[in-house]
């Protein structure tokens, strides 16, 4: 359908969370660099924030789509942005500290040609096409990055395949215990996925307001992040595991307090029903 | 424009530049690939464009509800192209990862048949639910009589509806689609598997049998990626649902052809760079 059914009223502009997402997602990217300058994996954390970031630009990015009728279901958009970025992201890894704006190009360029694709060989003629599937591309990119910098504390090709397993107190290389030959990848993928579509599904229809979506959207970001964190355990230290996890444990529980607030806000009434009273003389 | 005025955009309508430029965009690719990686690598992406063909074509024979079939008021299995594309081709996938060392045409085979196993299960339980749990009888709202068994349809569609229920038409096209999708899904596993068994081991200097969870893994993971993306593309395509073989929309499968080939040539080249550069 050519019609949008619903438009973006207020609230801030999808050029400045675009702007925001990029610069946020690359500038954490980078800051986890400091690993490999200061020896530690202290700031794995920092992958953890830009997958966040990213994954709140690219919940705007599915309003901005689906507000057309793709007659799809919102899920898909979250599949295409991440069976496009992970495709871009693993060929970028190769290019060593260059990889997040290598990632960054070669999304965009996979982007622009499935947007061509569906927008001009598929016909489907929507004007927001192209540049949502090349925004989602890269989102997928950068998120994908973001839990691989989260759960082996490295964004190259070598530090995503190498592990190193102790056995009776030697260390061993190991191509088993990291975040591709573990498969780690594969639980990021949905870990993304999930929390990149489920926002829009959730808050889209007539009461939609901005802040409570994108609020609902960090939310399930740092949610991720936990899980990503406690799989982080098995691939770099404890003690910088343990950051990761309380990072993302205290980003959860205020994103989560937050949503409640906006929720509670935006219905049109609220009763705070108790739980089902026990009855007496039982 | 208010949303009852406006008129589908994507129709059954070819845009014949478009399909031309699609094209060009594969010879193009497929130019590069012949250019950076000749031999293995062209045989590789050769083989990844088939199987995102099969799985753009194969898709069009699901028959595929949406939330009018959750009402019970369209047929076919209640929800997205995508996510059922994605059930069949990755059922197929991990059934025809197991036979991966038995060979290429065995591995494919049991792929296929694993989509087709999972695609027979879907919609047998799909219509015992609209059967037994909501009492509608299978009728398609597009054809008079099942192309297949020759049954009139007329008679047991409800008014206002556009059909219910799986016709048996439906139910094969179905598992016809599975046995595409999960036949092309394992290809391009194989394909990508094979090509990483053989260059990884020189790039990482490490043993063929150190590197196994990494190629599976790289492998499994483009597959997928792949899978989506052509899953996705082929429900822009049919935009909502479809019934079958026998529906119109059907006759859409040749803008998904072009369109998968290209995306499936653009990830397969960006999956083979990665032994290259």
């Amino acid at each position: 359908m050519t019609v949008k059914v619903e438009v973006v009223e207020g609230g801030v502009p999808h050029t400045k969370i675009m702007a925001a997402g990029i610069i946020v997602s690359l500038v954490c990217l980078y800051l986890s660099y400091l690993n490999t300058m200061t020896g530690t994996e202290m700031f794995s954390f920092f992958g953890g924030l830009a997958v966040v970031a990213a994954l709140i630009w690219g919940s705007h990015t599915i309003k901005v789509l689906c507000s057309y009728g793709i007659g799809t279901g919102v899920p898909s958009a979250g599949m295409i942005a991440f069976g496009s970025g992970v495709i871009a992201m693993l060929l970028a890894t190769k290019f060593g500290l260059a990889a997040p704006i290598v990632a960054f190009v070669l999304a965009i360029v996979v982007g622009l040609i499935l947007g061509y694709l569906s927008n001009e060989v598929l016909n489907m003629k929507i004007p927001a096409m192209v540049q949502s599937l090349t925004e989602l591309a890269v989102v997928g990119a950068f998120t994908l990055m973001g839990f691989a910098v989260l759960i082996s504390g490295s964004f190259t090709f070598t530090g995503l395949t190498t592990g190193s397993i102790t056995i009776l107190g030697a260390s061993l290389p190991s191509y088993q215990v990291s975040f591709i030959g573990g498969s780690l990848i594969a639980v990021a993928f949905m870990l993304g996925g999930i929390a990149i579509q489920h926002p829009f599904n959730a808050c889209l229809g007539p009461g939609w307001t901005q802040d409570r979506m994108l609020m609902l959207t960090a939310e399930c970001g740092f949610l991720s992040m936990i899980v990503a964190a406690v799989m982080s355990f098995a691939l770099i230290t404890t003690g910088s595991a343990l950051i990761s996890l309380i990072v993302a444990i205290i980003g959860w529980i205020y994103t989560y307090k937050q949503y409640f607030a906006l929720s509670k806000r935006d219905a049109a009434d609220w009763l705070d029903a108790k739980p089902i009273p026990d009855l007496e003389g039982h | 424009m208010s949303a009852v005025a406006a008129k589908p955009a994507a129709g059954g309508a070819m845009n014949p530049t478009a399909m031309g430029v699609g094209i060009v965009m594969l010879l193009i690719l497929l130019g590069i690939c012949w250019y950076v990686a000749p031999g293995l690598g062209l045989m590789a992406l050769i083989g990844i464009i088939i199987g995102g063909v099969l799985i753009g074509f194969g898709t069009h024979f699901v028959p595929v509800g949406g939330a009018p079939a959750a009402m019970g008021q369209a047929p076919g299995i209640a929800t997205g192209v995508a996510m059922l594309a994605a059930g069949a081709g990755l059922a197929g996938l991990f059934g025809g990862a197991w036979a991966a060392e038995q060979g290429t045409v065995i591995a494919v085979v049991t792929g296929g048949v694993g989509g087709g196993l999972m695609m027979a299960i879907t919609c047998m339980m799909v219509n015992f639910v609209y059967v037994f749990g909501m009492g509608i009888p299978a009728a398609s709202g597009k054809v008079k009589a099942d192309p297949i068994t020759g049954d009139t349809q007329a008679e047991y569609k409800s008014q206002g509806t556009e059909g219910h229920g799986l016709p048996f038409v439906s139910f094969v096209g179905g598992v016809v689609g599975g046995i595409l999708g999960g036949a092309g899904g394992t290809l391009i596993y194989l394909m990508l598997l094979d090509l990483y068994k053989v260059t990884l081991p020189t790039m990482m200097s490490a043993t063929e049998a150190q590197i196994m969870p990494i190629a599976v893994s790289a492998a499994g993971m483009f597959a997928v990626g792949m899978f989506l993306v052509n899953a996705v593309l082929t429900a822009y395509n049919i935009t909502g649902t479809i019934e079958g073989p026998h529906d119109p929309k059907f006759k859409r499968w040749p803008r998904s052809v072009v369109a998968s080939a290209v995306a499936s040539a653009l990830c397969g080249i960006v999956a083979i760079l990665i032994v290259v550069i």
